[in-house]
């Protein structure tokens, strides 16, 4: 038999290889286009290039005091590095960093090890480790309980505050909010309404208020005599207000688990709680995975308003910065700036880690 | 409920501390700390550091207050608060002294529960007009953009101002001071008012200082004051004589580097502040150095104001109306004895 | 799991899931019933001993304080009832704005990621993924303090036709002045609109029951600018231009769109538009590609498919998401108050609080305002939902 011998493959036509046919087709396929896109290549070219002399080659990098910024053109980013220290970890001794820094760790290692370890260990270990993070890392990070140097919550900040606050507040609305979505979804009228008064409240009312009612109206709630710290005021609240929120993407998660899974798990004689927590759960936090990710993202960005109740997360630790007598050249291009690329970063990776996630959940095929 | 409520508060709160009904001096002493309301930003009074080193004339007061009860001033917690909580704040019980540019005003006092301890800063609300406008007076002022740095009196003197003179303006309020400089600076108003000593800060942050002036007119008395709890009459008195204590040591000549000298040689009135003649600590339940501390640790009140906002501070402030009374000031301490 | 020997006819009275239900509902009940009590004797005792006032009596004092910006009249000798009012029109006036803003270059942008243009594509995403991460307060300082603050001063405003102004201080229309006479040309606006409505049901009813298409836009037009300018000339044009002009320090008459106003407006219209660009996206990728080619196949350009087979279709998606959108515009919108743009958070739980002390009150009507605003966003989106879900069954 004669074997079979393909020719060899022709190659593409050459008006629709090589960088032309890519540039007619993609940047010039039509005049009106063609015109949009040299105006963007026109705004470019005149913005670009005093930008990256300001941002980089005029700048001011080193030294430690306003005095050492002596290129006027450029931006003074002496201020940025001398502050910081503050910027990330407020005022916290500098001594005692290593707490926050393994409380970080270990929200990072909770993270990665309930992606990666094996189902059985994931349920035993992972999740009530997870659920008891935010807890142990007050403890430690308070160090008055467990014999360490103790330092008050107004120590606390920049940064790394913002983290916790955010990390803190969604650890503890998952049970809450799981809650609240099962009592939206009950048989039973009272518990029915109450649970949606309690999200429809949270979710509708802005969050500063939210955290006015927290840094105002909460001491007044409770007994007179007893204060609670101004830091933990704010995070009940903004527990309560996460709650809401995962209590709606919770409630859509619920929709999403076929009607079968509920039967199946019914048929099988399992009770509310062994069907719920066994069958539904799971479930629910998969479909549920990106919406979780975005409602996280929101409520980290979110944490910059409390600026305006006058806690040192990291904006307000600029505001700081920018009205030090020592500091009050104007610097709040390059504050500002810097707060904006941080963010800009944790929240870009975030939404990227969802959207990989979305896209290995979707297993239909669209298109 | 109360019980229950505090049971879950302090399941809750690590930081939870019952305000004892002992009195504040006996839990300062017991806890080994002055708890202190502070501003969370306000040049020269009370500010942060980039070490987290809180410093100013506001803070001052907490300092000589923890000196003069504890013999270490750094033994301050401070709690910077915005505006809206100050007053909340010291009921509550969370702060021993609020020290937080806070006018003295008929209502605070009255009506609050709360106590002026003293005056540790004359103040007035003022104007500053970019140096281009060319206008000389407030009174110049008809139809003016105002930036106003959000205070608790700011817009109502202003607005009182400007009606009693018979002159339209625009308000523009802002929240912080560097908001509000911002503003003055990118033209968006004619004129800026704040606090005076806050004109002086907003000034250096302009990029051109010399580009803007401050006018002469005052508009208002904003006297400034550390304030505490009403009915606990013995830490009334000790943040009171605490601060009077800085004010007396520059009128008798004492400052940090002659602390030592006064104690050990000084005239009898020198003395009897410095502790080692008398027994003026004993009257309070505080040691007996407790004014050697205040001095020998914070400095007397000039120390205190140059180094914050004085010659000795980029603000530059003159002393004006913070001056010894026989300066032409109202510094005026009643005597040690 | 046990066996069980023998099944009861009746369970047992704790195992009735009725009377279950009923007493998990008590408990709930006695507990919230606890709580309240509580919290409520709690406030008492503290405000009594604080010498908080309470009530709302406040709200008919004078409330001695300026603001900047008002729709209806207002000065410092008004009651702080009247700030109240002011500020909640100003919350719903950046509100609407940012809202209709928001949706145009959501919308824009969302189909912006589908062009053919490489550049705009990329752009498209860029935009997207820029302002979506960046926390709302900074963009708000970055328009107010970098973008608008860069405007010229008063005495160089850029200008059109000495009619329009544009400086630091804000942007300067030229007014139009009512004389007697303008209730007649207001009537005919109002005709105009009932008019389209229903031409616009006709033309439907037309379309569904013959076929036939009938220019529906292009008669509405008409009718919109032609009554009225009917009317104007029939009642010898009851209105005068009231024009800025520069007097003393600022521009004095006509109308001024302050620049916290443009600046807040403009920080939401990014940040929102991002997110709704995003649902825009999302929306247009559910439509099954199916549907694109079937319409090719139909014939359509490219530009009929975007508008009458896929956006239609990809609503089903969008709006829901648009909901959720709108209300948390409303509810960013409280970030005003970090540059004095005198919305109700800002005149209301800033200065009012701060002057009257009243935190509960305050801090409870704002928050009941903020509610009701969304329930109606809810409510009006819900049945523009209800309305795109039927089109699809049709």
């Amino acid at each position: 038999m004669k074997e079979f011998t393909p020719l060899p493959d022709k190659p593409a036509p050459n008006d629709v290889v090589g960088i032309i046919p890519w540039l007619k087709d993609n940047l010039f396929p039509t005049p009106l286009n063609s015109l949009v896109t040299l105006a963007i290549i026109a705004f470019f070219v005149t913005v670009i290039p005093p930008l990256f002399d300001w941002l980089f080659f005029s700048a001011n990098w080193s030294g430690t005091t306003q005095a050492a910024c002596t290129n006027k053109d450029g931006a003074c980013w002496v201020f940025v590095i001398a502050w910081s220290k503050q910027f990330f970890y407020g005022s916290y001794p500098v001594e005692e960093l290593w707490r926050i820094n393994t409380c970080l760790l270990a929200l990072v290692a909770i993270i990665v090890a309930s992606f990666k370890l094996h189902k059985d260990l994931r349920n035993k270990i992972a999740i009530p480790l997870f659920l008891l993070l935010p807890f142990l890392s007050i403890i430690l990070l308070d160090g008055s309980l467990i014999g360490l140097e103790y330092v008050a919550t107004d120590y606390w900040g920049g940064f790394t505050l913002n983290v916790m606050l955010a990390a803190a507040s969604i650890i503890v609305a998952f049970p809450l909010s799981f809650l609240w979505a099962l009592g939206r979804r009950s048989d039973m009228p009272f518990i029915r309404s109450v649970s949606v008064i309690l999200i429809e409240f949270f979710r509708g009312v802005p969050v500063l208020a939210l955290f006015f009612m927290g840094s105002v109206m909460l001491p007044l709630f409770f007994p007179e005599g007893t204060n609670v710290d101004k830091l933990l005021r704010v995070w009940i609240v903004l527990t309560l207000f996460m709650s809401g929120y995962m209590a709606e993407v919770f409630r859509g998660g619920f929709q999403a688990v076929p009607n079968g899974q509920y039967e199946a798990a019914d048929s099988l004689g399992l009770g509310f709680w062994q069907k719920t927590l066994l069958i539904i759960l799971p479930q629910v936090i998969k479909i549920s995975m990106p919406n979780i990710l975005a409602t996280f993202v929101m409520l980290f960005k979110n944490t910059t308003f409390l600026l305006i109740i006058g806690i040192f997360e990291m904006l307000s630790t600029t505001q700081t910065a920018l009205t030090n007598s020592n500091w009050l050249g104007g610097h709040s291009t390059e504050g500002y700036l810097f707060v904006a690329v941080v963010f800009w970063i944790c929240c870009f990776s975030m939404s990227m880690i969802s959207s990989s996630i979305e896209r290995k959940l979707d297993t239909s095929h669209k298109n | 409920m109360k019980q229950l409520t505090s049971v879950i508060a302090t399941g809750l709160a690590l930081s939870l501390s019952l305000s004892a009904q002992a009195g504040t001096l006996e839990d300062v002493q017991k806890r080994g700390n002055v708890s202190c309301g502070v501003s969370t930003g306000l040049a020269g009074f009370s500010q942060k550091d980039e070490n987290g080193v809180w410093s100013g004339l506001d803070v001052d007061v907490c300092r000589a207050v923890a000196a003069a009860v504890l013999g270490d001033a750094s033994k301050v917690q401070y709690k910077p608060l915005t505006a809206k909580e100050r007053f909340t704040a010291l009921q509550s019980g969370e702060i021993d002294i609020l020290s937080r540019n806070t006018t003295w005003t008929h209502t605070r006092d009255t009506s609050l529960g709360l106590n002026f301890a003293g005056v540790n800063y004359y103040d007035g609300q003022g104007f500053m007009v970019s140096k281009a406008l060319g206008v000389k007076s407030a009174l110049e002022l008809d139809g003016a953009a105002v930036c106003i740095q959000a205070g608790t009196t700011t817009e109502l003197n202003l607005a009182d101002y400007f009606r009693a003179n018979g002159l339209t303006y625009n308000a523009i309020t802002f929240d912080t001071s560097d908001q509000t400089r911002a503003g003055f600076e990118s033209g968006r108003c004619d004129v800026l008012t704040s606090d005076q000593s806050q004109l002086y800060a907003l000034r250096i942050g302009l990029s051109d200082p010399s580009s803007a002036i401050v006018l002469p007119e005052v508009i208002s008395k904003e006297p400034l004051g550390p304030v505490v709890s009403q009915g606990d009459d013995a830490w009334f008195n000790i943040v009171r004589w605490s601060l009077m204590a800085m004010v007396e040591a520059e009128f008798l000549g004492i400052d940090s580097a002659s602390a030592d000298k006064a104690k050990a040689e000084g005239n009898p009135s020198q003395k009897r502040l410095m502790g080692s003649e008398g027994d003026s600590g004993a009257k309070m339940g505080i040691p007996a150095e407790w004014g050697y501390n205040i001095v020998k640790q914070v400095g007397n009140y000039a120390e205190s104001f140059e180094r914050n906002v004085g010659a000795g501070s980029p603000l530059k402030i003159a002393r004006g109306l913070n001056a010894q009374w026989n300066e032409g000031g109202l510094m005026y301490s009643s005597p040690v004895r | 799991m046990s066996e069980k020997p023998q099944v009861k006819s009746s369970p047992s009275f704790f195992n009735n899931p009725r009377n279950r239900s009923l007493i998990y509902q008590f408990l709930l009940l006695a507990g919230l019933v606890y709580f309240f009590y509580g919290i409520i004797t709690n406030t008492l005792a503290n405000m009594e001993a604080r010498g908080i006032k309470s009530g709302y009596d406040f709200l008919f004092t004078t409330a001695g304080f300026d603001i900047l910006m008002s729709l209806i009249p207002y000065d410092a000798t008004y009651s702080y009832g009247r700030t109240f009012i002011v500020g909640l029109l100003n919350t719903i006036l950046v509100s609407t704005i940012g809202i209709v803003l928001a949706t145009i270059v959501g919308f824009l942008m969302g189909v912006a990621h589908f062009s053919k243009n490489w550049l705009i594509r990329k752009l498209a995403v860029a935009y997207i993924e820029t302002f979506r991460n960046i926390p709302l307060l900074l963009q708000i300082f970055f328009w107010y303090f970098a973008v608008l603050a860069t405007l010229p001063s008063a005495r160089q405003s850029l200008s059109i036709g000495e009619a329009i102004f544009l400086n630091v201080r804000g942007l300067y229309l030229p007014g139009l002045i009512a004389e007697s006479g303008a209730g007649f040309v207001y009537t005919a606006i109002g005709l105009a609109f009932t008019a389209i409505f229903f031409l616009a049901r006709w033309a439907r009813k037309r379309q569904n029951d013959t076929g036939q298409q009938f220019p529906v836009f292009l008669t509405s037009l008409g009718i919109l600018f032609g009554l009225p300018l009917i009317a104007l000339l029939l009642s010898g044009i009851p209105f005068v231009w009231d024009f800025p002009a520069l007097k003393g320090f600022n521009f004095r008459g006509g109308i001024t769109v302050i620049p916290e106003l443009m600046a807040l407006a403009l920080a939401l219209t990014v940040y929102t538009g991002a997110f709704i660009a995003e649902a825009v996206r999302a929306g247009v990728q559910a439509v099954p590609h199916g549907q694109t080619e079937a319409a090719r196949s139909l014939g359509l350009k490219e530009s009929r498919i975007m508008k009458l087979i896929i956006v239609p279709q990809a609503m089903r998606v969008i709006v829901p998401l648009l909901n959720s959108e709108y209300q948390s515009l409303v509810k960013n919108s409280t970030l005003a108050t970090a540059i004095g743009y005198p919305d109700l958070f800002t005149v209301f739980v800033g200065t009012t609080l701060n002057q009257t002390g009243q935190a509960i009150e305050i801090v409870f009507m704002t928050m009941a305002v903020y509610f009701v605003i969304n329930m109606t966003i809810s409510f009006v989106m819900n049945r523009f939902n209800a309305s795109v879900e039927l089109a699809e069954r049709n």
